[in-house]
């Protein structure tokens, strides 16, 4: 059974890695090599005015061509996806599946959600994506422990939030529970608040770089509606008995 | 199926006797390997390599 429910995740985190994939390739691949071009000429343009004849300095800091970046980009998209897909989708649906609020392709959605605020939407609260080339106070060193301690917030805050859901939903209705499931969501808002700034100082246009961080959210966004609509496609027949109930026996594996 | 598990424990269980712990350390340690290579592995030949995409996906390490 587990093998079932994991090649279903991985299957839906292939489908979804394919359009993720053409993503980087079509937007984010030339979109991040033209920002950091244009980073590239402020940065030249500052070597002029101190040291005249600097010359055509090295078009790419980066220890490997832009080809093989382009390639390993795409490759690495795809990948991604199949890593949550498998993860998320995959193992995280068959040991949750009997509490995730909903039926059927409803499930699937609410863990999309759940996998984007894990992944994603709580560390972004802290740490929000940057535009290419753009200099951040906070070190490496530091930032990675905080992205990696907001993803755990971020996956207790929703297990909690599902949790009072079940609970509250069995005995006092949807509309409460909706409303008590909502509140772990507003305390993980709070985490900005206590948790160290990083400034942000970028070369790029302000417009431009607003774009550019726009579309790497909407990318995320988009990759894990992708992962949902793929999932509720390849889920294996449920057997979890509360879904049985609702949906009746004949719709139980009808796909 | 029949309708027997519906607790998030009873899956638990159910994943205790499906699997052996070698299976279970394998796919925990193939995952991890696969997002640490993805998004944190801080080799410039590898991390650059992932520019682009790391920026697709929202995380920055420069």
């Amino acid at each position: 059974m587990f093998a079932e429910y994991l090649t279903s995740g991985v299957k839906a985190g292939v489908v979804a890695g394919l359009v993720f994939g053409l993503f980087v390739a079509v937007a984010a691949n030339p979109l991040v090599a033209y920002a950091d071009e244009v980073n590239h000429g402020v940065e030249t343009t500052h070597d002029h005015a101190v040291e005249s004849g600097h010359g055509d300095a090295g078009h790419h800091e980066s220890a490997v061509s832009a080809t093989v970046t382009d390639a390993v980009s795409v490759l690495s998209g795809w990948l991604w996806a199949v890593l949550l897909g498998g993860v998320v989708f995959g193992a995280g649906y068959y040991f949750l599946e009997p509490a995730i609020p909903g039926t059927g392709a409803t499930k699937s959605y609410v863990l999309a959600f759940a996998g984007f605020v894990t992944v994603s939407g709580a560390p972004w609260l802290v740490l929000p994506p940057v535009a290419p080339g753009a200099e951040q106070s906070l070190s490496v060193d530091a930032r990675l422990p905080l992205y990696a301690g907001m993803m755990v917030a971020g996956a207790l805050t929703c297990l909690l939030s599902g949790y009072a859901y079940d609970r509250l939903s069995a005995t006092r209705g949807v509309l409460p529970a909706a409303a008590a499931a909502a509140v772990p969501f507003g305390l993980l808002a709070l985490a900005p608040v206590v948790a160290p700034t990083n400034a942000v100082h970028g070369a790029l246009p302000a417009a431009l770089g607003a774009g550019l961080t726009g579309l790497f959210v909407f990318g995320q966004l988009l990759l894990w509606v992708l992962l949902a609509a793929a999932h509720a496609r390849f889920a294996p027949a449920t057997t979890d008995a509360r879904s049985v109930a609702a949906t009746g026996p004949d719709a139980v594996g009808a796909d | 199926m029949s309708a027997t598990n519906d607790t998030v424990h009873d899956r638990f269980e159910r994943a205790r006797t499906e699997l052996s712990p070698v299976q279970a350390a394998a796919a925990v340690a193939l995952a991890a390997s696969l997002g640490f290579a993805l998004l944190f592995v801080q080799d410039p030949l590898f991390h650059d390599a992932m520019h682009n995409f790391r920026h697709a996906a929202g995380v920055t390490c420069h």
